[in-house]
């Protein structure tokens, strides 16, 4: 041994890296350092780099040594009892091909930064899932005041246009008596079961495609046609107060309080609109929904009552009955119509 | 919904040390090393990060767009090209991902060549 050699010698020995050499196929080592004899103890003085080494996977490092590509994994070793993460490099020594060098890095510095990210990273992930989830609340809450397409019209532009709607039908409910009721009974039991039948008005008019746009102390109003135009609207809003009848029928049958509504409905143009600054709410607007509320003032308890301009979109699928000329304030002559029921056409 | 592979394998914490391995082996490889010369760490650490989570379908999405004006000025070769897919591929198989999600993140990689090569009028890809 020359000198040279035996300085070249205690240079390995001294590395803080664990060294080896190995065979590319059959993975024996013909030298290792003191720290790779340390960290990959074995009983077998023969064991192949894979069985010293953990993770280390004997068929992929052969197929990239032949390639003369580098092979690269982290593991985990116990020193001494206690846990040290390793970085495992392998990659052909020279231009041999039979021959490969291993070389393994202590890791836990890069280990220790690697689990403080991890926790931050935790920490952000879960705040961004949080920042969702009231996100998703939030457009919750605002799609209960407001449609759907109102609501990503003030969501990408920040504000929402008034829309004109030249196709809607819509209905107007209230009950008949609701202050002598609410004087008479207990106001708090009266108002929660105001709350239970404008819940089922709400789950019927969805049922039918209309939606409704607002309630005011017993008044009820719902709509067909807005925002999204709807060639069944008048059929919608038709079926929706049948139903609700035929719902408060069945309740006052069952229950000692009996609730008794009239229901208007007209057919016409409308304005759309988004009103308020700090407290939103969607409104409609116009002729339409006046002549919407004359209907209803003018309807007998538990009827039904509308003009021309549904009953001619109605005629075909529902039975109505004509009460005649009536003068409206403000609209002049009207004749107007019961909505009696649906005409039921079986089809075999 | 199925996971992207970013979920599955773990999210963020999983991606950021395959990035780690990655970045060691481009900086190692002779074909591309050359590429990384006076490019500072922090950025292109933190351009491949989000764009490896994208690859797996993760958050932070690169548009082409973007990808063509960073790597325009580059002139990168097809062959440099071909040497990161490889290096990627390594990657996530040292990282035992499976070979269909391996495939995948290839494919992704692959769809974006157009917007990253600008070798000039050099043979063409096939």
């Amino acid at each position: 041994m020359t000198v040279e050699d035996g300085i070249i010698r205690q240079v390995v020995q001294s590395l803080s890296s664990a060294v080896a050499v190995a065979d590319t196929i059959s993975w024996e080592l013909s030298f290792e350092n003191a720290l790779f004899f340390s960290w990959f103890e074995s009983t077998d003085e023969h064991a192949t780099a894979d069985q010293r080494i953990p993770g280390f996977k004997a068929d992929r490092a052969s197929a990239r040594m032949k390639e003369n590509r580098p092979y690269g994994f982290d593991t985990v070793i116990e020193v001494r009892g206690r846990e040290l993460p390793i970085r495992v490099e392998v990659r052909r020594l020279a231009d041999s091909e039979e021959v490969a060098l291993i070389e393994c890095t202590d890791a836990s510095k890069v280990q220790e930064i690697q689990y403080m990210l991890d926790s931050y990273s935790t920490l952000a992930e879960r705040n961004a899932r949080e920042l969702q989830k009231e996100r998703d609340r939030v457009e919750k809450l605002l799609l209960n005041i407001m449609p759907r397409a109102v609501f990503d019209e003030l969501k990408d532009y920040g504000t929402a246009t008034p829309q004109r709607f030249e196709e809607a039908t819509i209905l107007m409910l209230d009950f008949v008596g609701f202050t002598d009721m609410a004087v008479a009974s207990d106001p708090s039991a009266i108002i929660s079961e105001l709350n239970d039948i404008f819940s089922s008005f709400d789950r019927i008019a969805e049922t039918f495609g209309a939606e409704r746009i607002k309630t005011i102390g017993d008044a009820y109003m719902a709509v067909s046609g807005v925002p999204e135009a709807n060639p069944d609207h008048a059929a919608n809003i038709a079926r929706t107060a049948l139903r609700i009848r035929r719902y408060l029928e069945r309740r006052n049958a069952a229950h000692p309080q009996e609730w008794r509504a009239r229901i208007g409905i007209n057919t016409g143009p409308v304005i759309g609109s988004l009103v308020g600054v700090q407290r939103y709410v969607y409104d409609l607007f116009g002729p339409g929904v006046n002549l919407a509320a004359r209907m209803e003032t003018i309807s007998d308890p538990m009827q039904i009552t509308l003009n021309e301009a549904t009953a001619s979109l109605l005629e075909d699928d529902f039975v109505l009955s004509e009460l005649g000329e009536f003068e409206i304030k403000g609209f002049g002559s009207q004749r107007l119509f019961r909505l009696e029921s649906e005409i039921r056409s079986f089809r075999v | 919904m199925t996971q992207s592979i970013f979920e599955r394998y773990g999210g963020f914490s999983v991606v950021s040390r395959v990035v780690s391995d990655f970045y060691r082996r481009v900086i190692d490889s002779p074909l591309v090393s050359d590429y990384f010369h006076g490019v500072d760490m922090r950025n292109l650490i933190d351009h491949q990060t989000k764009f490896i989570a994208t690859l797996m379908g993760g958050p932070a999405s690169y548009t082409n767009e973007h990808l063509a004006r960073v790597h325009a000025h580059l002139g990168i070769t097809d062959q440099a090209f071909n040497e990161i897919t490889i290096l990627m591929r390594e990657t996530l198989e040292d990282f035992d991902f499976d070979q269909t999600d391996i495939s995948s993140v290839h494919a992704e990689m692959m769809s974006r060549r157009p917007f990253i090569v600008f070798e000039p009028s050099t043979a063409g890809t096939t």
